[in-house]
């Protein structure tokens, strides 16, 4: 293979070649043990191991493995297996009746009929036929030959009318039973996947899972196939095995030993066979991934005019997968098609070999040939019993080996799919897990630490209190751990030391959907969904009113560019809402977590991209409606940080210090100088006295201004007097 | 939504539809003509087949003579009825058994039931996508054995070479769509798309250009047999031949119906992609929203739609085939009333009528295939539409004869420029405004008022419906999309990385970046820190978008992207909006120093960055309210600005 590095020398070097698959997801995990590798792959994204190698073939998967497999699908049969025994139990029954009549009936049309034999005195009963015609004499009129083929023809045309439409509606039965195993297995996986925490996400491309839930997942539907579409091939080829040890055993040897040769090519292809086809899907997955993570950062791409880098390994990425396909249905088709020709070259020499026999009218060997064909030496008959035979042997085997291929890739398919269904969310409910206490006592940080990475600790011992009433504001440089302080609140991960109660309890005994209810969160990054606008504000409480909507993006000072929009409340938004500035969306989030109603609200940044007249309006807005209830504000603007009860300054994952914004002012630490830097303290010299400029023209202005905004807190602020640095 | 949902199409437009796939195929006509003539090739075993039995039966179990045969023999198999003529019973055996035997290696065929055809039977779900993995790698062959195993290569690597053209042709396109028709994409419908509807292609090339070649060809072979060895009885001919037009008398009052009805499974299949591929996007505001459960049920339901509107296509091609089943059986009924009547006669033994089953079924086989034609150009039509729609939407602007563009000297030039929305959503108009190399330049104004836009013009992601961009001097229309971009740096209002490491991200912007100058922009950005601290430095991987660094970190990042560059013109859309005071202090600072020789336009928020620019330009309404400096602005008492300010100070003071 070539080194896709080679080809694509910068910028991206962590590509995948043949057998080297960037994510270490899979990599990790395939095989046997998915649930250990699943957590492996986790801890292995925070390792960096990303371009790492994985060995080249997937832990071969033996007859035992694929039974585990069946056993582990189970679950998802067992809620169509009333169905399904129903559906089989009908089938069955159908085949009782009708194969019978259809014997009758092929005995009457060749044998009656076209030849002239007499009927049995039972078939003629059967047609209320008259005896003295059709039964004693020795062979059959025209005339009456031709009431016979009436009979006929009206019966066969009347039982295909009949049992067509039966035959028509027990298919689309199976089809409609497979389908509802295969969304039982696929809603589980998404399902599954959304659960996991952001630990998985950053290491698991979304291309991926949607490869699994689609290409993967219907996996499980030849599953169901392959329990019952071997059974009569089974059959015939027995039946057959068995024809040929009563007229001659020594062709039953010979058949078997094809048989033999058969299943031992079968077998020592096998492997190779598991390995192109989890290559074919590993590369199909790949390259949706490749299709997903290019579409999701076009803008950049077009920024730096990489189209024809993207272009190039887009066609790479394809062009492989198209290459393992081909070798995985190749590797298939030959074993297929050798296997036909090995198993009916002893069918062609038992078709000569019988009208050889045939043609010396040689007797039967055994004594059961009597019994089972009637006669008593080789003759054109027992020729056409071999040969039936012999065909019929023939095709069964090697639709078997074609189904053994089929099933090979079915068994790798199903493998990836169960590895995302049967994933561990990190954070799962306790099983004692009682329904959030209410928020009376508050929210409280206790000695609390987390690191995404074991040696890169993000929060260290943190102790904290949210009150009901009050608003904390977490402020801090980039990457101080606030955000994650955040997602711990929200369980999206738990604490490594320490723990988070509230009302008491840890919030390890809450239902996480009863605690993520009790919580709304604007987040800083601004997602939304390509719905309406509404449909994005309700998001979170489906049922919600129009009126409600329209409330909640008031206090968000949305409605007034919501209205603007296309279509207003009911406009489309694209892909996460791109048609709208970011300053829009970041609103749209904020009436998002305020029509939650929830006592805890957190806004992570919640104003950064809003100008400075409308971020006035929202936090003025939201403290109105904030009350009685703990909010929590991530901010870097001092605007919106010196309205906060309480400021909470972290660095380096600790929290420096606390107090409100006087008293932080006033100690002359670390927030004194973030103060300084945020009101533009660090301009130089010359700028200085423009800056200063600036300031008395403002402060002329100020007091009005001030008026109308009922600003109390400012005009006692200590913050308002600036140092410049001369 | 999104796309425009396909329109319904008819007959004309999609024989058009085929016109174009043939030409989609023309580069491969060599593979084309290859598997026509292999196709062609493949139906002769149907002629070959009925004789071995024949010879065996009659001339070895019954000992008969040939040269006793009413029959009169194909002239192909003359050279072995020869040989049997003057042999015994055994030596005429093992003649027939290694003409069999090679028939059966070369195409893996020994008897008319004992056949072997190269089938495609890998497993494939139940609904369009699931199946559509399979039509990309569509290979079949009517034989098996040697020839069959090189038509199944043949086609399949025609199939894969097919398809692999064509959304490498897609790809290329959803890439130079212009920003404002991509802001209305949803990824996962891209993905679909491209993954799954692409494969319509070749199924419309084997079903619709090859299997009108091939299947008269075979039809005409079994009649021209038939009529070899049955010609006396021209009612068999005839009604062969009447199996053509039956088949196509029932197939087409269908074909609108399946195409519709195509065209709903595949919208919905697509409406799935986007369900799955948003949650997965979103998960963060999934989880912290308490929302999994109605994302499982909006998933759930869309899935299962797509597998309902799959079962009523299923439904569709069963009644059809019911119907032409029906037809074929009352023809057959007629013409096996026909033959029984000789049969009682003694016209016709049973022998007879075996043989010419046989060939009826063969017929009726290529008939339906014939007839299935339309049907399958309109069930893939679905597929063709929604890749060729978006093939067909105009790419970003390119003129035909780019002007190269030197490096920029001077700077931009607006004249009255105005700019809609495809959707009619006038974003800006007549905003004349100079920026100059040497210059800092900021954009103000309230959110929505097109700063954004505007700033996309520099870089030409969007093109001015009115007026125009001159960059020194030469209309930025006529000039080279790419020469263009490659002298602005772009930094995006939300940070976009990629899935690799931090080194790569940076690289970005410069493929060729020393480890210096990766340091020197990172420090710049003040990335430099939090890079240095990670556990890989600069080779530190990133994970899906960013993964675990922080908005600001991310944004850092994407600023040192568009550092390393070092390119004349630099836009920055917001770039300290998530930037803790410090390091946008210093931000700014480097941006003043680079504004010396470049040109550094931004759009911000905060003042602290805003009052060092040299000139301010106040949008509002997708206009330009007021220009100048800091202190020419402030000092317009009731100016558009100095409220802004004003406004500003107060929320901060």
């Amino acid at each position: 293979m070539r080194s896709p590095n080679g080809l694509h020398p910068a910028p991206f070097p962590c590509d995948v070649s043949d057998d080297v698959v960037r994510c270490p997801f899979f990599a990790a995990s395939v095989g046997s043990e998915p649930d250990i590798g699943a957590k492996q792959g986790q801890r292995a994204v925070n390792d960096g191991r990303e371009n790492g190698a994985r060995p080249a073939s997937a832990v071969p998967m033996t007859f035992r493995g694929l039974m585990r497999l069946m056993w582990r699908t189970l679950p998802y049969l067992k809620q169509a297996s009333r169905d399904l025994l129903l559906l089989g139990a009908l089938a069955l029954g159908l085949l009782v009746v009708v194969v019978p009549i259809a014997l009758v009936f092929y005995d009457l049309a060749y044998n009656r009929m076209l030849l002239g034999k007499p009927l049995a005195a039972y078939q003629a009963g059967l047609f209320r036929l008259d005896p003295a015609i059709f039964v004693d004499v020795e062979a059959l009129t025209v005339e009456a030959r031709e009431v016979l083929r009436m009979r006929v023809v009206v019966f066969v045309l009347g039982a295909a009318a009949a049992l067509a439409p039966l035959g028509l509606l027990f298919y689309l039965w199976w089809v409609r039973l497979q389908q509802r195993v295969n969304q039982a297995l696929r809603v589980q996986m998404v399902q599954q996947v959304q659960a996991m925490s952001m630990r998985f996400h950053s290491g698991a491309p979304i291309g991926d899972s949607i490869y699994r839930a689609y290409q993967d997942s219907a996996m499980v539907t030849s599953l169901m196939a392959m329990m019952v579409k071997p059974l009569p091939w089974v059959v015939f080829t027995i039946l057959a095995l068995l024809a040929f040890l009563a007229l001659e055993p020594r062709l039953c040897l010979l058949m078997i030993a094809s048989y033999v040769v058969m299943f031992l090519i079968a077998r020592a292809m096998t492997p190779g066979m598991r390995t192109r086809f989890r290559t074919a899907r590993e590369t199909n997955s790949e390259l949706t991934s490749r299709i997903q993570e290019t579409m999701a950062a076009l803008k950049v791409v077009k920024a730096f005019g990489t189209e024809s880098v993207e272009q190039a390994r887009f066609e790479e990425a394809s062009e492989r997968a198209f290459d393992a396909a081909c070798r995985a249905r190749m590797h298939a088709t030959s074993l297929q098609l050798v296997g036909f020709v090995i198993v009916a070259l002893p069918a062609v020499f038992t078709a000569v070999y019988a009208a050889v026999l045939a043609g010396r009218e040689a007797p039967l060997r055994a004594g059961a040939a009597v019994g089972l064909s009637g006669y008593t030496a080789w003759s054109l008959a027992a020729f056409s019993l071999a040969v039936g035979r012999a065909i019929s042997a023939s095709r069964a085997v090697s639709r078997l080996v074609t189904y053994w291929s089929e099933t090979q890739d079915m068994a790798v398919g199903m493998d990836r799919a169960l590895l995302h269904a049967d994933l561990e969310p990190e954070v799962q409910d306790d099983k004692e897990a009682i329904p959030f206490p209410g928020l009376q006592a508050g929210v409280a940080f206790r000695g609390v630490s987390f690191a995404y990475q074991k040696d890169r600790p993000v929060l260290s011992k943190i102790d904290l209190e949210l009150k009901a009433g009050e608003v904390t504001a977490l402020v801090g440089p980039t990457g101080s751990g606030k955000s994650t302080l955040v997602n711990l609140l929200l369980r999206l991960f738990d604490p490594d030391e320490g723990r988070i109660e509230i009302g008491g309890t840890d919030l390890r005994k809450l239902q996480i959907e009863s605690l993520r209810s009790n919580v709304s969160i604007a987040l800083q990054e601004n997602l939304l969904f390509g719905t309406t606008i509404a449909e994005n504000i309700r998001y979170a409480v489906p049922d919600a009113s129009d009126e409600a909507v329209q409330a909640a993006a008031k206090v968000a000072c949305a409605d007034e560019f919501i209205q603007e929009q296309q279509g207003g409340y009911h406009g489309e938004l694209g892909e996460r809402g791109s048609k709208l500035s970011t300053g829009q969306r970041q609103r749209l989030s904020i009436a998002r977590a305020v029509i939650k109603d929830t006592p805890i609200l957190v806004l992570d940044e919640p104003t950064a991209s809003l100008d400075a007249e409308t971020e006035m309006k929202v936090l003025e807005n939201l403290a109105t409606w904030g009350q009685g209830r703990a909010i929590v504000v991530i901010a870097h603007r001092l605007s919106t940080i010196r309205r906060a009860d309480k400021i909470v300054y972290l660095r380096d994952g600790s929290i420096v210090e606390t107090g409100t914004h006087a008293e932080l002012v006033q100690a002359g630490g670390a927030y004194r100088r973030f103060v300084d830097l945020e009101q533009g303290g660090d301009l130089d010299p010359e700028q200085g006295r423009e800056a200063q400029q600036d300031k008395a023209q403002q402060g002329a202005k100020q007091d009005k201004a001030q008026q109308g905004a009922k600003q109390d807190k400012a005009q006692q602020d200590p913050g308002g007097v600036r140092e410049v640095p001369l | 939504m999104s796309e425009p949902a396909s329109k319904p199409i008819n007959n004309r437009e999609a024989f058009k539809l085929l016109v174009r796939v043939l030409g989609y195929a023309l580069p491969f006509k060599g593979r084309v003509m290859t598997k026509t003539a292999l196709a062609l090739v493949g139906t002769f075993p149907a002629i070959l087949l009925p004789w071995p039995a024949k010879l065996l039966i009659d001339h070895v179990v019954q000992g008969k003579s040939p040269e006793d045969s009413p029959t009169q023999y194909p002239f192909f198999l003359q050279p072995l009825v020869d040989a049997i003529a003057s042999a015994s019973i055994t030596e005429s055996a093992t003649y027939v058994f290694w003409w069999v035997s090679l028939t059966l290696v070369l195409i893996g065929a020994w008897h008319t039931r004992g056949r072997d055809i190269a089938r495609d039977e890998f497993a494939e779900g139940h609904d369009a996508a699931t199946r559509s993995e399979k039509q990309a790698n569509f290979a079949y062959s009517f034989m098996g054995g040697l020839l069959g195993w090189i038509e199944f290569r043949v086609t399949m690597r025609l199939s894969q070479v097919l398809n692999h053209h064509v959304r490498s042709r897609l790809f290329e396109k959803l890439q130079r769509l212009p920003m404002a028709a991509m802001d209305d994409r949803r990824i996962g419908d891209s993905i679909y798309r491209v993954m799954y509807d692409t494969p319509s292609i070749s199924q419309v090339l084997y079903r619709v250009g090859i299997t009108p070649v091939v299947s008269p060809i075979g039809i005409a072979l079994s009649i021209w047999v038939i009529s070899l060895s049955y010609g006396h009885l021209p009612f068999v001919v005839w009604s062969l031949v009447a199996m053509v037009p039956l088949a196509l008398l029932v197939t087409l009052p269908f074909s609108g119906t399946v195409r519709k009805q195509a065209q709903r499974a595949r919208d919905r299949g697509a409406v799935t992609t986007v369900a799955m591929e948003e949650g997965s996007a979103n998960v963060l505001a999934v989880q912290s929203l308490g929302a999994q459960g109605r994302e499982r049920e909006r998933f759930a339901s869309d899935s299962w739609d797509s597998y309902e509107e799959y079962r009523r296509y299923i439904k569709l091609w069963l009644a059809m085939i019911f119907l032409a089943v029906a037809c074929g059986l009352g023809l057959g009924v007629w013409v096996w009333f026909n033959l029984t009547d000789r049969v009682f006669a003694g016209a016709l033994t049973v022998g007879d009528l075996s043989v010419l089953a046989a060939y009826y079924w063969q017929v009726a086989f290529s008939a339906g295939r014939l007839g299935s034609v339309w049907i399958s150009l309109q069930e893939n039509v679905a597929g063709l539409q929604r890749v060729f729609a978006l093939l067909d939407m105009p790419g970003e602007h390119q003129p035909d004869h780019p002007k190269p563009l030197p490096a920029i000297r001077e700077g931009y030039h607006f004249e009255n420029v105005g700019f809609a929305y495809p959707d009619g959503t006038q974003a800006l108009s007549g905003v004349t405004l100079e920026a100059h190399r040497g210059q800092m330049v900021a954009l103000v104004g309230p959110a929505g008022a097109g700063k954004t836009t505007l700033a996309y013009m520099f870089a030409r992601y969007h093109q001015p419906s009115e007026g125009r961009v001159l960059v020194d001097g030469v209309d930025l229309t006529d000039v080279d999309r790419d020469a263009l971009r490659k002298q602005v740096s772009f930094v995006f209002q939300e940070p976009v990385l990629i899935d690799a490491t931090i080194a790569d991200n940076i690289r970005l912007g410069k493929p060729d970046a020393t480890l210096e100058e990766m340091r020197e922009a990172a420090e710049t950005a003040g990335a430099l820190e939090f890079i240095e601290h990670m556990p890989q430095g600069f080779d530190t991987p990133l994970g899906r978008n960013g993964g675990k660094l922080s908005v600001g970190q991310k944004q850092r990042l994407s600023i040192a992207r568009a550092l390393v560059r070092q390119a004349p013109v630099l836009v920055l859309d917001e770039p300290t909006a998530a930037l803790d005071p410090e390091t946008e202090a210093q931000l700014v600072r480097t941006l003043q120093k680079a504004s010396r020789d470049k040109l550094v336009v931004v759009i911000a928020h905060r003042l602290s960055t805003i009052r060092r620019a040299d000139q301010i330009l106040f949008v509002r309404d997708g206009h330009i309210d007021e220009r100048g400096s800091h202190l020419e602005l402030m000092s317009r008492p009731g100016g558009a600005y100095r409220r802004f300010v004003e406004l500003q100070s107060v929320a901060a003071a």
